[in-house]
């Protein structure tokens, strides 16, 4: 079945305000192009979630589009703390988000019960600290701290997460969804997994007979999969191994811009509201930044040993 | 004999302080700055062996650039296996694998229990920090952690506003009371004075070491609780001309490392 639609027709279509998000990326294949388009058409009261956030989760909690966050970590990596995540919790800025905070041992473990079709999971890790005295919207649900019927010990419970919708962006994916990573995984196979259904952005629409080759890569079957998006250039600021680098140059535009909430809303116009979509947002950075830039983020060449899987 | 530079900064001799406490062979978890060239020192040096993991699911990466973050583009090409935080954080870390962890805080107190999540009231946060991420798993599961700080009365601190990460909690015996694994912990507190200790029975770190430039005094001055110092309390060595090689020859020949003199490593 090709579910191949552009990325405004995706959002439109199958994320709506109030949903429960799960989105992928660890610097890795963050969806940029996902959130702008979420932030462009106004969705509001997100819950969101994924281990390890950056400036895409920072930029929608600023743009207004979330209420909950099921958190472990947020900040701006080299250039610091996110500001407007700061200006959200400090001051109430757009407006003040929920919190619900792991780490990054439970949060993972949690959607990968939820792929799993567990209802919990027991994690070694946050005993003994804070993280099990702040409770949020989750409540008593956030956690159970019970005997191990197995041996008496003290045994930490995670609740498993099945988030409505996950977005995630890939190197390549067939027209029906089959979808295919190599790099750093973060915790993308899990969360999409989770998830009831899973919106793939790529950088190449490739043919079933191209999966068929190293279908070891495919962290996502078709099955899961209600929209294809072919956006290349779509994790940008973030990387993509073997497309593009990580753009630290706009890292700092983006930190120097939200520093203020003037210069953030100002910074959404120019990259978000008044870009059409992925491919206008390209043309735009090369008319402002110079095709010197885009060109020195493009990856070089440098292929693997091909597998054979035959027998 | 091992010669002594001594023109370095103190970045450098803490990154080497790191290094020292890495045996060969054993498997490290790093973040990115004094973590990551601390185990590449070591790696270099006394512990070829020694194998490096990041959490967003990278083992022995073989960067030709310094990684900017544990997610960073350049971890990928030449590592052994990439998978993502289950693989790292479930299947090594809490199973047990995972021989040193670093961790660096805004704030850390006497058992090494560290704050990375906010400063002031949770609830009407004065600077919302950014969370646990892999620190709390790593201080938790890691069979010793090393910690990064700076040394004044702000950072080390006498109660923390928030306990994001477990040392010793708060006290004996409370790391196996939570059913946190046996014989782990906090194992120095790496600081721009001194290098601190974890005392076995008290759980509390204890002045070990205080780096050439520095004395016990100061040191027992701008630590706000009432510090222990050992019985051979020495010097720190300075770093050896083959670590600095190492460093500044190999890791880091751009100096980057520079950047944590502006961040108040002096």
């Amino acid at each position: 079945m090709n579910k191949v639609m552009t990325a405004k027709e995706a959002i439109s279509k199958h994320v709506k305000s109030g949903d429960f998000l799960f989105i992928g990326g660890y610097i890795c294949r963050s969806p940029f192009s996902a959130i702008h388009e979420i932030i462009r058409q106004g969705i509001k009261d997100l819950t969101i979630t994924r281990s390890n956030a950056a400036d895409d989760f920072d930029m929608l909690i600023g743009a207004g589009c979330v209420k909950r966050f099921i958190a472990t970590f947020l900040s701006l990596g080299l250039y610091g703390l996110g500001r407007c995540y700061r200006r959200s919790l400090e001051k109430g800025i757009p407006h003040k988000i929920e919190v619900e905070e792991y780490s990054n041992l439970s949060l993972p473990m949690m959607l990968l019960a939820g792929a799993m079709g567990m209802p919990f999971v027991p994690v070694k890790d946050m005993v003994g600290t804070d993280l099990l005295n702040v409770k949020s919207f989750m409540g008593e649900n956030k956690y159970k701290m019970i005997d191990s019927p197995f041996d008496g010990k003290p045994t930490l419970l995670v609740p498993s997460l099945n988030p409505d919708v996950g977005i995630i962006h890939v190197q390549q994916a067939d027209e029906s969804g089959n979808a295919q990573i190599w790099g750093i995984g973060g915790d993308c196979q899990y969360g999409a997994n989770a998830s009831k259904k899973v919106i793939i952005f790529c950088e190449r629409i490739v043919t079933r007979e191209t999966i068929g080759k190293d279908p070891s890569r495919t962290i996502v079957p078709a099955p899961k999969v209600v929209a294809v998006v072919e956006d290349p250039f779509g994790a940008h600021p973030g990387y993509t191994p073997g497309f593009y680098d990580t753009d630290f140059s706009y890292g700092y535009l983006y930190q120097q811009a939200s520093n203020t909430e003037q210069g953030f809303k100002e910074f959404l116009k120019e990259w978000v509201y008044d870009i059409e979509d992925r491919s206008a947002y390209t043309k735009h950075y090369i008319e402002k930044l110079g095709y010197e830039a885009f060109k020195k983020l493009q990856a070089d060449f440098d292929y693997g040993y091909p597998v054979s899987y035959a027998y | 004999m091992a010669t002594h530079a001594n023109d370095y900064i103190k970045p450098e001799l803490m990154a080497c302080c790191g290094a020292r406490e890495i045996k060969d062979n054993d498997l490290v978890i790093v973040g990115t700055g004094f973590p990551a060239m601390s185990a590449n020192i070591a790696k270099y040096t006394h512990a070829p062996n020694a194998i490096m993991m990041q959490e967003s699911g990278v083992i022995d990466a073989q960067p030709k650039r310094i990684a900017l973050s544990v997610g960073d583009p350049c971890l990928n090409p030449g590592a052994a296996m990439i998978g993502g935080l289950v693989e790292i954080m479930g299947m090594f870390l809490q199973a047990g694998m995972v021989d040193v962890g670093f961790l660096s805080g805004s704030q850390v107190d006497k058992y090494g229990n560290i704050n990375t999540t906010v400063i002031g009231d949770y609830d009407h946060p004065k600077s919302r920090l950014p969370g646990s991420g892999g620190a709390n798993p790593i201080g938790s599961l890691a069979k010793k952690t090393l910690i990064i700080a700076l040394h004044d009365k702000r950072r080390l601190a006498k109660k923390l506003d928030f306990v994001t990460t477990p040392g010793y909690i708060d006290g004996p015996g409370a790391r196996e009371k939570w059913g946190l694994p046996p014989n782990t912990g906090p194992q120095a507190l790496i600081t721009n004075k001194a290098v601190l200790r974890f005392d076995k029975d008290a759980c509390e770190a204890y002045l070990a070491s205080y780096h050439p430039g520095s004395s016990v005094k100061e040191i027992v001055d701008a630590t706000p609780w009432e510090l222990k110092v050992a019985d051979d309390v020495h010097e720190t060595q300075p770093p050896t001309s083959n670590e600095l090689r190492v460093l500044r020859e190999i890791l880091d020949p751009g100096r980057l490392i520079s950047i944590y003199e502006k961040k108040g490593y002096v």
